[in-house]
């Protein structure tokens, strides 16, 4: 029982990070970001590449990298794009998507790479009957230090608050002199961060990397970042939270019938959409005009 | 920010009926057909498997480019259709030794495949309408993801439920089309179907809903009605496109109509102009042309004396490059959104001085 409902913390800690760097770029620029697998692919990659340098090194390297790709991503499509719809965004988000993971076959090989990172991490602690894998207890930490240290600097920077001002009423935020362009890059690379500190965990927990790494999450997130509420933080957080929490709840309640959970979470996820079309913690801007 | 809302100076799609535009594409498709099967039985197999992605791509047209709505979904009954047709077809005897967790009924019946295609159609129109009805309330992006939901979970069924289709497995020795031909008719016909519900009453109905919503309601337009009508007549169309396909490979398996199979159907119709039906046959002829030059190189090709291979992978990076650099630069498609028309030529230089104007306007979801 314990085990179950840390599971499912660590399952939600996890996926939260991720909806939480997909809905920062959601907020300011209607962006849903189907490549941010591949943003958590190559911090992936590069971790496993670099882990000979030693863990600290590595993971700045992997950080770095990281983030590097994603103000790329902005600087060479998505900028072309301000004028376009949240739909053409997320069409072009998705050929970025196919186009990276093809450069990975071709860079790195379509086999996976493997690699041990942080072998401690897949250690388990006994409390009497319950074992506890240290991975799922420092998943819940990481999550809870990015997300602490990402509602800080959203609450307490001007940075942040512009990023907030452009998330609620981006054109009334650019004419009071917030510089658009200038803040999109930004989110864009703390959404870069987030997902190379999904990376590690990810990379932990599989030990090995392939093109398509990133992907199963990402989809998740998304949906956890649409039903969370669009263009709302904490809703995205949430939103990836719950997605999570989810998939681990069902597939311990769901025994032998767990192949199913993914059918069972997007009938959920459907409902939700259909009850509360803009999600569950729904930011008045962002409400779609009918 | 983008203006979702800003009505197209020039509406997009055809209005009346002009032969020129419907046998245009018709005469093309079969000419290039016959062209390419004609070359050997390789490029004839080829040619089958794009007339299959072109009816899906139609499919995507007619709803994805008259109500200006993404959706996902429509894999998920190229899913049903194929796997209907493929059942309903295979011999019964590779069911009961392949397939031996398959529900009886499903074991025992056999049929031909044209009235199998019927069925398949019939199946996936069905399963259209029925989800229609609830997801065609949705619009804008949670509309996007919901049909995405939809997907999600046709795909996770079907990998997993033994008891409808061959689970994880393949699902093997489904008959083949005899000849290219079955798959020309089959792909006419629903270039016909798709261009006079284009111009029917309420196909310039729904593209008034995807142009201005609060405009066409004022005209008595039922946006949900609209939708989810052209929902049915497209799913019933992506139906056939999977059945075709499972008639072309001869086997079929969930995953054939997952992703990649939603990416490249997407990419084919975003590269050829969403908003007409020449766009849905130029990009798919177009995507399709380059992919196998692509193909080719990968497996390596003497210019001379200079040995050209391209490394796996190639393929899907340039078709997905091109995706993105014809969302920046020509956002409507090679095309332009416009239907086949002889005298293109003439017309160039009076729609480049209009170029500015489109730009701002072209849009998948102009109607959130």
């Amino acid at each position: 029982m314990i085990q179950t409902i840390l599971d499912a913390l660590s399952y939600g800690g996890l996926y939260g990070l991720a909806a939480l760097g997909i809905g920062l770029v959601f907020g300011v620029m209607r962006l849903v970001n189907f490549a941010h697998g591949e943003l958590i692919a190559i911090g992936a990659y590069l971790m496993i590449i670099t882990i000979d340098l030693g863990l600290p090194l590595s993971i700045i390297i992997a950080v770095a990298g990281t983030a590097a790709l994603a103000l790329l991503m902005e600087l060479s499509v998505f900028k072309r794009l301000r004028l376009a719809g949240p739909s053409v965004l997320l069409i072009a988000s998705f050929g970025v998507s196919i186009f990276l993971q093809r450069s990975y076959e071709i860079i790195f090989g379509a086999l996976p790479r493997s690699g041990q990172i942080a072998q401690w991490m897949s250690g388990v602690i006994e409390f009497g009957e319950t074992t506890i894998t240290r991975g799922s207890i420092l998943t819940i930490i990481l999550a809870l230090a990015l997300l602490a240290g990402m509602r800080f600097l959203v609450e307490n920077t001007t940075l942040g608050l512009q990023i907030r001002a452009a998330s609620s009423d981006f054109q009334t935020a650019r004419l009071l002199g917030v510089r658009s362009n200038y803040v999109i890059g930004a989110a864009f690379v703390f959404s870069g961060v987030l997902a190379a500190a999904v990376a590690f965990v990810l990379v932990t927990q599989r030990g090995s990397v392939d093109p398509l790494f990133g992907v199963n999450i990402t989809i998740l997130a998304l949906v956890g970042t649409v039903i969370g509420g669009l263009g709302s933080l904490q809703g995205a957080a949430l939103g990836g939270f719950a997605v999570g929490a989810t998939i681990s709840l069902l597939n311990s309640f769901l025994g032998n019938y767990r192949v199913y959970t993914y059918t069972w979470l997007f009938i959920l996820v459907i409902i939700v959409l259909l009850i509360r079309p803009s999600g569950l913690i729904s930011n008045k801007a962002f409400k779609e005009r009918a | 920010m983008a203006n979702d809302h800003l009505p197209s100076r020039q509406l997009m799609g055809v209005t009346r009926f002009h032969w020129q535009q419907l046998l245009g594409p018709i005469v093309v498709v079969i000419a290039v057909s016959y062209l390419t099967s004609g070359v050997s039985a390789s490029f004839s197999y080829l040619t089958e498997g794009a007339l299959a992605l072109l009816v899906m791509v139609l499919s995507l047209q007619v709803f994805i480019g008259n109500s200006g709505v993404l959706s996902f979904g429509q894999a998920a009954f190229a899913m049903v259709g194929g796997f209907a047709s493929g059942l309903l077809t295979a011999p019964v005897k590779i069911k009961e030794n392949v397939l031996d967790e398959l529900w009886e009924p499903l074991k025992a019946i056999n049929m031909g495949i044209w009235p199998s295609l019927a069925i398949a159609v019939l199946i996936g129109a069905l399963f259209a309408f029925v989800t229609g009805l609830l997801l065609m309330r949705l619009s804008g992006l949670a509309a996007g993801i919901a049909t995405f939901a939809l997907l999600m979970v046709a795909d996770n069924v079907f990998f997993n439920w033994k008891l409808i289709g061959p689970g994880p497995q393949v699902m093997p020795q489904v008959p083949k089309f005899a000849f290219v031909d079955e798959s020309i008719v089959l792909t006419v016909i629903v270039i016909v179907v798709v261009y006079f519900f284009g111009i029917s009453r309420r196909g310039r109905l729904l593209r008034a809903t995807r142009e201005d919503a609060l405009a066409a309601r004022a005209l008595g337009a039922s946006v949900w009605h609209l939708r989810v009508l052209f929902f049915t007549l497209s799913g019933g169309i992506a139906a056939l496109s999977g059945a075709m396909y499972a008639h072309h490979a001869g086997a079929v398996t969930a995953r054939d109509f997952y992703l990649g199979f939603t990416f490249i159907t997407l990419a084919m119709l975003i590269i050829g102009g969403a908003s007409s039906l020449w766009g849905a046959v130029v990009g798919t002829i177009l995507v399709t042309a380059i992919g196998q030059v692509l193909l080719v190189l990968e497996g390596g090709v003497n210019f001379g004396s200079v040995e050209v291979t391209l490394p796996n992978g190639a393929r899907g990076l340039v078709i997905a490059a091109a995706l993105v650099v014809i969302l920046i630069w020509r956002p409507k498609g090679v095309t332009g959104g416009k239907e086949f028309n002889l005298s293109f030529l003439n017309r160039r230089s009076s729609t480049r001085r209009h170029s500015q104007v489109e730009r701002t306007d072209a849009k998948i979801d102009t109607m959130p």
